[in-house]
């Protein structure tokens, strides 16, 4: 029966293809994680303190999850942890800001030595992530955990100033190919450790990698193929893998319905029902504009969110990163449609 | 060649230099034009910002895109540090001023800098205060600088609200009116930029830059 499947299930079957009762409404963390000020300061449990502890961690994941009614348990909560292991600086942020980058490792391709990420440093967020997963886990919820991760281009851009990393896209391509093996490497290996703490779904996000900044030669040269690589490398650990296009996709739509993941998250721009009809094979993901999210009446957010599942879109989600001062009613009104009907 | 075609000749290869993205031809070029007795201002008007905004058509056709066009403004600066010092300083004439940044709480600053490099190309003195900037520098620098536009960026929807924040605190310091304010990102739309109360909204760069010589000839700055 699809009807009774718990929201792990639900998930995971959608992203084999496989039938199911309705949608799920998900938020894969990282770049688009749900967790708002609202949430935080209902449960007293800000960011960026919680990174101090795995168990804060966890229990914001899980607070999320509950408050907002999104359908799975998403970590991290930012971009960051990736060209943090990588040598990059980051700002942490603030209740209400998320953490970023504050200074890259390396000012051009051609300066970038990155060892090979054995293992992850005990100090590090990223490790005190993983053991939240694992936390998570232990408890064996009903939904799906998801592991966020930046995607290739976007980790190579926050390691090497973006302005001059695109255009060593152009001038420096050897460096650049030599920079995104090495990236595709460390964000490989902490996929790895996530998928063996527990996470059930790997989520990747690539915002610099959009077809309106790279146009569809370099999309396919450097984004197309590192994020496949990358996907096939999670896929062999058994877990599905989402990839998040920033953009309008116009430009690159053919090369997107050649990654290799399992489903593909869109920008509130791009429309999801042309996309499907254009590609019968991709499952899709998104897309209510973030700034509906924001800004919009409920009423409207939830005749988006129902106009989403009558249009066959398989995952209902934001199409972007949400706003932290998002309302959670406006939130509700999201997940409640999907949920409720 | 005759020299007035020997010349004509230098203009082309400062354009097509830049339009292939090649800045060690487009230094060549420049000197070549100075060895040939072109006159430097002429030099880059009809030649070097012809080239980019060529690459800029090429933009906007999406034959180029970002890197495409990152390298043709490094082909671009790349002459213009050759020219620019044999030009008297009375000869640049300046369309206006402009301060421009990526809001607090955001370090994407691809689409900024699009935009600070077609206005520069278009002549506009830009003030670049980079990414994660707070209000207050925006206002001190619109200040310090006289400007006429003050242009923020964001690209994400968490931040969009220190726009909102700039335009609030012009207002407390009763400068609203000094200044035109442009917002863009791609969470924006015009509906934002109305509500917020900005003077202008572009989707992309090269419309950012047509808005910001629209509103400066609109509404002439007043002598400070």
């Amino acid at each position: 029966m699809t009807d009774s499947a718990s929201p792990k299930e639900r998930l995971l079957r959608v992203l084999q293809r496989r039938p199911v009762d309705r949608p799920p409404v998900a938020c894969l963390g990282g770049m688009m994680n749900a967790a708002v000020v609202d949430v935080m300061e209902r449960t007293g449990n800000p960011l960026p303190e919680a990174y101090d502890d795995p168990a804060r961690l966890a229990r914001l994941a899980r607070d999320v999850a509950r408050l907002t009614g999104f359908e799975d348990l998403a970590l991290p909560f930012c971009m960051t942890l990736e060209a943090e292991l990588l040598g990059s600086r980051v700002d942490p942020g603030t209740i209400a800001v998320e953490a970023r980058i504050a200074e890259e490792a390396f000012p051009s391709v051609r300066e970038v030595a990155l060892p090979k990420l054995e293992r992850i440093p005990e100090a590090s967020r990223a490790a005190r992530v993983i053991q939240a997963i694992a936390l998570a886990a232990a408890a064996k919820p009903d939904e799906p955990i998801v592991g966020s991760l930046t995607g290739p281009v976007s980790t190579a851009a926050s390691i090497v100033d973006p302005i001059t990393f695109l255009k060593e896209l152009r001038k420096e391509r050897a460096n650049s190919h030599r920079v995104l093996d090495a990236v595709v490497g460390a964000v490989g290996r902490l996929a790895e450790e996530m998928v063996s703490a527990g996470a059930d779904v790997i989520a990747v996000s690539d915002p610099t990698a959009t077809g309106e900044i790279l146009g569809p030669r370099a999309f396919e040269e450097f984004a197309l193929r590192y994020l496949n690589e990358l996907t096939d490398r999670i896929h062999r650990l058994g877990a599905p893998v989402v990839v998040h296009i920033c953009g309008d996709i116009r430009p690159v739509e053919h090369l997107v319905a050649r990654l290799h993941a399992r489903a593909v998250s869109t920008d509130a721009v791009v429309s999801l029902s042309h996309l499907k009809a254009s590609h019968p094979g991709l499952v899709t993901m998104g897309n209510v504009s973030t700034q509906t999210l924001q800004l919009g009446e409920p009423e409207r957010i939830a005749g988006r969110a129902r106009q989403l599942v009558e249009d066959g879109v398989d995952i209902i989600a934001p199409a972007c990163g949400l706003g932290t001062s998002t309302p959670l009613t406006h939130i509700r009104a999201l997940t409640d449609a999907v949920r409720e009907g | 060649m005759t020299n007035t075609s020997l010349q004509q000749a230098v203009l082309t290869e400062l354009a097509d230099a830049v339009v292939a993205l090649d800045e060690a031809r487009a230094v060549d070029a420049a000197h070549e034009a100075l060895n040939e007795s072109v006159d430097p201002y002429t030099a880059i008007e009809s030649g070097l910002l012809v080239g980019m905004s060529r690459a800029g058509q090429l933009f906007e056709e999406q034959e180029y895109f970002v890197p495409e066009l990152l390298v043709a403004s490094d082909a671009l600066y790349a002459g213009l540090g050759v020219l620019r010092p044999h030009i008297a300083a009375d000869r640049l004439d300046v369309p206006g001023k402009v301060v421009i940044g990526v809001v607090e709480g955001d370090t994407h600053d691809v689409g900024k800098n699009l935009v600070r490099i077609i206005l520069q190309t278009k002549g506009f003195e830009v003030h670049d205060l980079g990414r994660d900037v707070p209000p207050s520098r925006f206002v001190d620098k619109a200040v310090e600088v006289g400007a006429d536009v003050i242009a923020l960026s964001t690209l994400m929807t968490t931040t969009m609200v220190n726009m909102d924040e700039t335009v609030k605190l012009l207002a407390k310091r009763d400068l609203r009116d000094r200044f035109q304010v442009i917002v863009g990102g791609s969470p924006l739309s015009k509906a934002y930029a109305d509500r917020i109360g900005a003077d202008g909204y572009s989707k992309d760069a090269i419309g950012a830059a047509d808005l910001v010589k629209r509103l400066v000839q609109q509404a002439p700055r007043v002598a400070t």
